[in-house]
């Protein structure tokens, strides 16, 4: 069985948010919730770089381990899944996420704590695929349509990569390959300076 | 683009001038991108900001706005010294070259550091990377063109391109990005003040010919205007509409303008922002077609307006042009929503009811398809002849037989067709021109020579030499009856030339003789009807240089520049830096798009960018008392003073303020978002940049000149 991953190339992003607007426009996201953010760091300065992280469907998830109710469960593709109707919206998962992840409805001051939200992969929820009650709750289902996130299917650069963890890799592996000499190799602006 | 996005993948290496293609064009990056990790094409980005593209570049430039010409001439000039020049292509396809060197060799990369800030090691560090990696594509956007010598700097650009032999040639090329898809369809079909559709110019000859292909009695149309001088007249352009109201400056008209119809488009990306607002107030009427409200439809404050909503590019069809010279069809999704029309509706019941529907519509029945017909039929200099909206709908229906690398299509119903049949695309047969002047192929198979557009032969003021213009014996396309230059083709059809000739027999007959309809020539180095007739640099109008101003001062004052005196000379002060110290500049950001009507409605874009700010280096705003998100004032020598949040970041220089000219609804500090009609203000008001933007427009286009003006900034 393959075991679904993301990855954000970062040599390809360019922090253009496309995968944000994706996400944002085709679940059908609450201002305020971002399932998707694009991060960046040295920004306006040489090195700066962007990435797009979410959640990250970790293979041994912290937030599964943590949730007092069991309402996170990983399905046998690696997907992470909350079920909104079990979630009591404590937000130990938010604090065990390394890559803060899980989202809450935003509200007053202290926030508003409802049912946690956070990235389905575009896979829905434990409802009935296509179902309306999945499609409120969670968004699309394009995992059961055999289609990539929305994320990874809008990237221009083809910097967010989605799907088959081996597939994945197997992409990014390549394009290393080919980046691996001349202006793009490791070191080249110090051995061959000007 | 004389190439294609895609032929970017074949580029040795890049340079990109005053454009930020991360956020103007992100999807091009694709190719770009791809060029860099395959071909190892090391990324060159001048630009006065660290931009999101500098981020991908091997070499980022840090240019002072304004002097890009300079920049330019110094890399020509270095390239020549170091004898890196392409002999061959410049002796056999390119003229004026030994004026032009010598005016080159003035810009030492030392005077080149004097001007521009650039250090002269680093000139010469860029001129040898790109001798050294070629094909280079160039690329540059408005960064380059928004100048009031922007014709120089992009005319430099292309000499650079020529003395390197770039031109014609996969991975080489000029290539502007221009914007959403069909920027380059509304530029072919010349919504202009000084020509009619696909640059056929404004003459007595333009006219006849439009008249036959609409079929149109030609007394008609001249009766249409109040004397026929005006048919000829260049018109008011959209940088300077507003004196034809306002009259500050001269006007050559015998009325001012009194109506105004603003068809899909913001103005608050109009420079002088303030008195364009001060000409909508007056005018007697005001009609705003757009999807959205805009923000000029917000700062208009007299009941002169009228709002049509218009449908949004889902709920419309027709045929678009991309900045590849590509041709779609844009398919409908949905009926218009909301109480919309789409624009052909819109013009349509405009035309009905101001009476000439007959003529208008002669041979447009079937819309859009025989509008996309009736543009087969005249648009004959760029070749848009054929391109039939069967063929586009053809290459839509088969996008998936055409190769990413080529743009050519592999079997299939296309089969060695270039996707879009980028024009020129001669002939029903023709397979479209992926890249211009490419003479290793045959005209009929997508090649082209240089166009004969200028005479034979030229006699240069500078140095009394004469040249012949046609390309050099032996130079020619594979096939061509004549192996060299030849004039372009005329009288085949008698007192018709290729561009005239609706029978299309001339094209074909040029073609057939494995010949372009335009001739073979050489590309110009020397444009004789220029003031500058060889680019050189100015000094920007508001110049931070008073020495500089002296030595490369700016032109005499120019009466009747597009029917309104435009001043130069008299506006170059030396003394303005000593209020205004800081050099304005203006650019996009990803999340927004033009006046961002559209962008600033849409409530995740919105989310995603909510506020209208001034990038200022963390140095400048600590020497000037202000803290990393305060509001601050800035303001521009004509009295423009907007309310902004500073925003300290490294992307700009001490020297330098940057902001973005998306915003709108906001003037001098107050909100307008009460004046949108009710439930229809964007998500996001803020300041205009272009209220800020300085007096300045391009001695040959008039465009305006927002990129390299002066400013002040105060803490609010």
């Amino acid at each position: 069985m393959s075991r679904m991953k993301f990855l954000c190339d970062i040599e390809r992003c360019i922090d253009c948010g496309g995968c944000v607007i994706a996400c944002k426009e085709g679940n059908h996201i609450p201002v305020g919730v971002n399932r998707r953010q694009v991060l960046t760091i040295n920004q306006g300065k040489p090195g700066e770089k962007s990435f797009s992280t979410a959640c990250m469907h970790c293979s041994d998830a912290p937030c599964i381990a943590v949730c007092p109710v069991d309402a996170l469960y990983q399905r046998e593709d690696g997907i992470v899944l909350v079920s909104k109707k079990t979630c009591i919206g404590c937000g130990y998962c938010f604090m065990a996420c390394p890559f803060g992840a899980p989202q809450f409805p935003t509200g007053e001051v202290f926030g508003a704590r409802g049912a946690m939200d956070k990235c389905t992969f575009c896979a829905g929820g434990p409802e009935e695929n296509h179902s309306a009650e999945e499609q409120k709750l969670y968004g699309q289902n394009r995992i059961a349509e055999g289609k990539v996130p929305l994320c990874a299917a809008m990237c221009a650069t083809k910097a967010l990569l989605a799907g088959d963890g081996n597939t994945v890799a197997s992409i990014y592996r390549d394009r290393q390959f080919k980046r691996g000499s001349g202006v793009n190799a490791w070191g080249q602006d110090k051995a061959y300076q000007g | 683009m004389t190439n294609s996005l895609n032929d970017i993948r074949h580029a040795k290496s890049m340079i990109f001038i005053g454009s930020n293609a991360t956020e103007a064009h992100p999807v091009s990056l694709q190719h770009i991108l791809h060029a860099k990790e395959v071909n190892n094409a090391p990324i060159i980005v001048v630009d006065p900001r660290f931009t999101k593209l500098a981020a991908k570049s091997d070499e980022f430039v840090r240019i002072r706005p304004g002097s890009d010409c300079a920049f330019i001439m110094g890399l020509i000039n270095e390239v020549i010294i170091n004898g890196w020049e392409d002999k061959q292509f410049i002796k056999t396809r390119v003229s004026g070259y030994p004026e032009m060197k010598e005016v080159a060799a003035h810009y030492t990369p030392e005077v080149v550091e004097d001007i521009t800030g650039i250090p002269a090691a680093q000139t010469r560090k860029v001129a040898k990377m790109l001798a050294m990696n070629r094909p280079t594509s160039l690329t540059w956007c408005m960064g380059g063109t928004q100048h009031h010598i922007g014709s120089s700097i992009t005319r430099a650009f292309c000499i650079l391109q020529l003395v390197l032999g770039n031109m014609g040639k996969s991975g080489g090329g000029t290539n502007i990005f221009r914007g959403h898809d069909n920027v380059q369809g509304a530029t072919d079909m010349c919504v202009l003040s000084h020509s009619l559709p696909a640059y056929y110019g404004l003459s007595d000859g333009a006219w006849q010919h439009w008249c036959r292909v609409w079929d149109v009695d030609y007394d008609y149309i001249v009766s249409r205007f109040k004397d026929k001088e005006w048919m000829n007249a260049n018109g008011f352009t959209l940088a300077r509409w507003y004196e034809g109201v306002l009259q500050n400056d001269e006007i050559t008209q015998y009325t001012p303008i009194k109506a105004l119809f603003q068809w899909g488009i913001g103005l608050n990306s109009n420079s002088q922002f303030a008195k364009v607002k001060e000409a909508m107030d007056k005018l007697d009427l005001l009609v705003v077609v757009d999807p959205f409200p805009t923000a000029t439809a917000a700062a208009c404050e007299s009941d002169n307006i009228y709002l049509l909503p218009s449908a949004s590019q889902y709920e419309t069809s027709g045929s678009v042009t991309s900045t590849s010279r590509q041709i779609q069809w844009r398919y409908k999704i949905v009926d218009p929503i909301g109480g919309c029309k789409d624009d052909y509706t819109i013009m349509q019941e405009l035309v009905n009811r101001l009476g000439f529907a007959d003529e208008f519509y002669k041979n447009i029945k079937e819309v859009p398809e025989d509008i996309t017909r009736e543009i087969n039929k005249g648009a004959l200099t760029i070749g848009y002849n054929g391109q039939s909206p069967e063929r586009i709908k053809k290459h839509m229906e088969n996008w998936h037989t055409f190769d990413i690398e080529t743009l050519q299509a592999v079997g299939g119903p296309c089969d060695g067709e270039y996707y879009g049949m980028p024009w020129p695309c001669w002939t029903d047969e023709h397979p479209g021109t992926p890249i211009l002047y490419d003479i290793s192929k045959s005209v009929a198979e997508g090649g082209l020579p240089f166009r004969n557009r200028f005479g034979d032969v030229a006699t240069y003021v500078m140095s009394g030499r004469e040249e012949i213009q046609l390309a050099e014996k032996g130079v020619c396309n594979p096939g061509s009856e004549v192996e060299g230059g030849y004039p372009e083709f005329k009288d085949v059809v008698p007192g018709t030339n290729w561009k005239t000739d609706l029978s299309q027999e001339t094209i074909k007959e040029a073609i057939g003789r494995g010949m372009a309809p335009f001739g073979n020539a050489r590309a110009r180095c020397v444009v004789w009807s220029f003031p500058d007739q060889i680019p050189i640099h100015r000094e920007p109008l508001h110049s931070p240089r008073p020495d500089l101003i002296e030595k490369y001062p700016t032109y005499e004052d120019k009466p009747n520049h597009y029917r309104v005196f435009t001043k130069y000379k008299s506006e170059q002060n030396p003394e303005l830096v000593k209020s205004f110290p800081y050099v304005l500049t203006t650019g996009r950001m990803v999340e927004h798009m033009g006046g961002g009507a559209e962008t600033r409605s849409n409530k995740y874009l919105s989310e995603l960018q909510p506020e209208m700010y001034a990038e200022i280096n963390p140095r400048l705003g600590n020497n000037l008392g202000i803290r990393d998100g305060e509001m601050v004032w800035i303001e521009s020598p004509e009295g423009g003073k907007i309310k902004v949040k500073a925003f300290f970041t490294e992307r700009v220089d001490d020297k330098t303020i940057f902001m973005p000219f998306h915003f709108g609804g906001m003037l001098a500090g107050k909100s307008l978002a009460g004046n949108y009609p009710e439930g229809h203000a964007p998500y996001v008001v803020g300041e205009s940049a272009n209220v800020c933007t300085n007096y300045g427009y391009d001695i040959i286009t008039q465009i305006q000149a927002t990129k390299d003006g002066l400013c002040n900034v105060s803490r609010a």
